[in-house]
């Protein structure tokens, strides 16, 4: 494991600053992992390292902590996301198709993340948008009323190929 | 001294204020059954084995964690309980792989003793068998996955006594392992201060000396507790 992390890297000084704004207090180790997940889009282990000597916590306290909360992530999503709810309303009006269909042309299943780590498929038990049912999520942009077509050129044009 | 009147199985007790129910207990000498408990180290009441009646409250509750209160009327030997002991002791033995003839701690392991004292004679539940590590990669220690009930003594007496904190516990429901740092091998922990403290608070044969012959593992828990009576003199 390489532990340094690049002093330029933008999400490196986002981390830092968030640290020192909350006055390297271990208590604030949920938010600044927020932060850290924010920024990178899951947590890296030399992220975690480099909290963990910052707020002089234990490692294992760390690890514990991340995987205890299904929200944090240890694993790249990818660097698109393409996330489908599967709550009831969107059920409804027919989600299942969608990511049927989306499993299929990708070849990837819900949760997996493409070899080349450019596309996730992630699913969701309802996003609180059940108005706009059915509903995709890409990149963190709603999309309501999705046909699945309409989702796979979107997709198609974040990534170029597929 | 200010004590309280309570009743621990009809018996009418003088007690200090403060107190665990597990601890006027003991000091009463009346048998609980215990398992996450170690004396010195935080209680967390994470194996639901000292469980106890309590008049008025229609669920059962934890003695080691549960203080005592002045006229509390406690019952620690009901059916109900038995039962519940009963069933608790078998979801440890179907929730791991623990096959007591090739364990290291055979004859010297806490959970065994609870199988015989609780007369478990079969388990009535579907075993898991999952599939569990055996770190070996400790110099001197071995961490057995397979024999861990997650009693977490380990973590508090490397945490509370020790103060290296390299153990933790990893993921939540029946995925929960005990972890040393990042979930890294043991033998790469930069926390761990090959101390020895968790094998003596473990009461199974999770974890252990690599210099120790199968049946042959001793466990001394009370060093623990010695460890924490000593340090007080430090205070006075
Ligand atoms: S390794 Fe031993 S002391 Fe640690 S949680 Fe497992 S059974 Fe308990
Ligand atoms: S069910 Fe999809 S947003 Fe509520
Ligand atoms: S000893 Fe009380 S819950 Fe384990």
């Amino acid at each position: 494991m390489n532990n340094e992390l690049p002093a330029t890297d933008p999400r490196v000084k986002l981390l830092a600053a968030k640290i020192k704004k909350e006055n390297f207090k271990p208590d604030a180790l949920i938010e600044i992992l927020h932060s850290a997940q924010n920024s990178y889009g899951y947590l890296p282990m030399n992220v975690l390292a480099y909290i963990a000597k910052a707020l002089h916590l234990p490692p294992s306290r760390i690890y514990s902590t991340v995987t205890f909360y299904h929200f944090f992530s240890l694993k790249s999503k990818g660097e698109h996301t393409c996330l489908v709810c599967t709550g009831t309303a969107c059920y409804v009006k027919g989600a299942q198709a969608i990511l049927n269909e989306l499993e299929k042309k990708t070849g990837l299943k819900a949760g997996q993340v493409s070899a080349d780590n450019k596309l996730g498929v992630q699913v969701a038990r309802c996003i609180g948008a059940c108005g706009l049912a059915p509903v995709v999520v890409l990149d963190d942009e709603v999309q309501a009323k999705v046909t699945t077509d309409e989702i796979i050129n979107k997709i198609i044009d974040k990534i170029g190929t597929k | 001294m200010n004590t309280i009147d309570i009743k621990i199985n009809e018996r009418s007790l003088k007690v200090l204020p403060g107190i665990t129910i597990l601890q006027a207990c003991r000091d009463n000498g009346i048998d609980i059954l215990t398992m996450c408990h170690l004396k010195g180290l935080s209680d967390v009441g994470a194996c639901r084995l000292c469980l106890v009646e309590i008049e008025g409250i229609n669920k059962l509750l934890s003695a080691c964690t549960t203080r005592v209160a002045s006229n509390m009327v406690i019952r620690t030997d009901t059916e109900k309980i038995k039962r519940y002991q009963r069933i608790t002791t078998e979801l440890f033995f179907a929730e791991r792989n623990h096959v007591c003839s090739v364990c290291v701690a055979n004859g010297n392991c806490e959970l065994q003793e609870l199988g015989y004292k609780v007369g478990m004679d079969h388990i009535r539940y579907p075993f898991l068998f999952p599939e569990c590590k055996v770190d070996t990669s400790h110099q001197y220690f071995v961490m057995d996955h397979n024999r861990c009930i997650m009693c977490t003594r380990c973590v508090r007496a490397c945490s509370e006594v020790e103060g290296a904190f390299n153990w933790d516990v990893k993921n939540r429901g029946f995925q929960v392992r005990v972890i040393s740092d990042f979930d890294t091998p043991w033998g790469e922990s930069i926390t761990c201060t090959s101390c020895g403290k968790c094998l003596q608070a473990c009461p199974t044969g999770a974890l252990w000396s690599k210099d120790v012959v199968q049946g042959q593992l001793e466990k001394h828990p009370e060093m623990i507790t010695e460890l924490v009576e000593k340090r007080k003199l430090l205070l006075t």
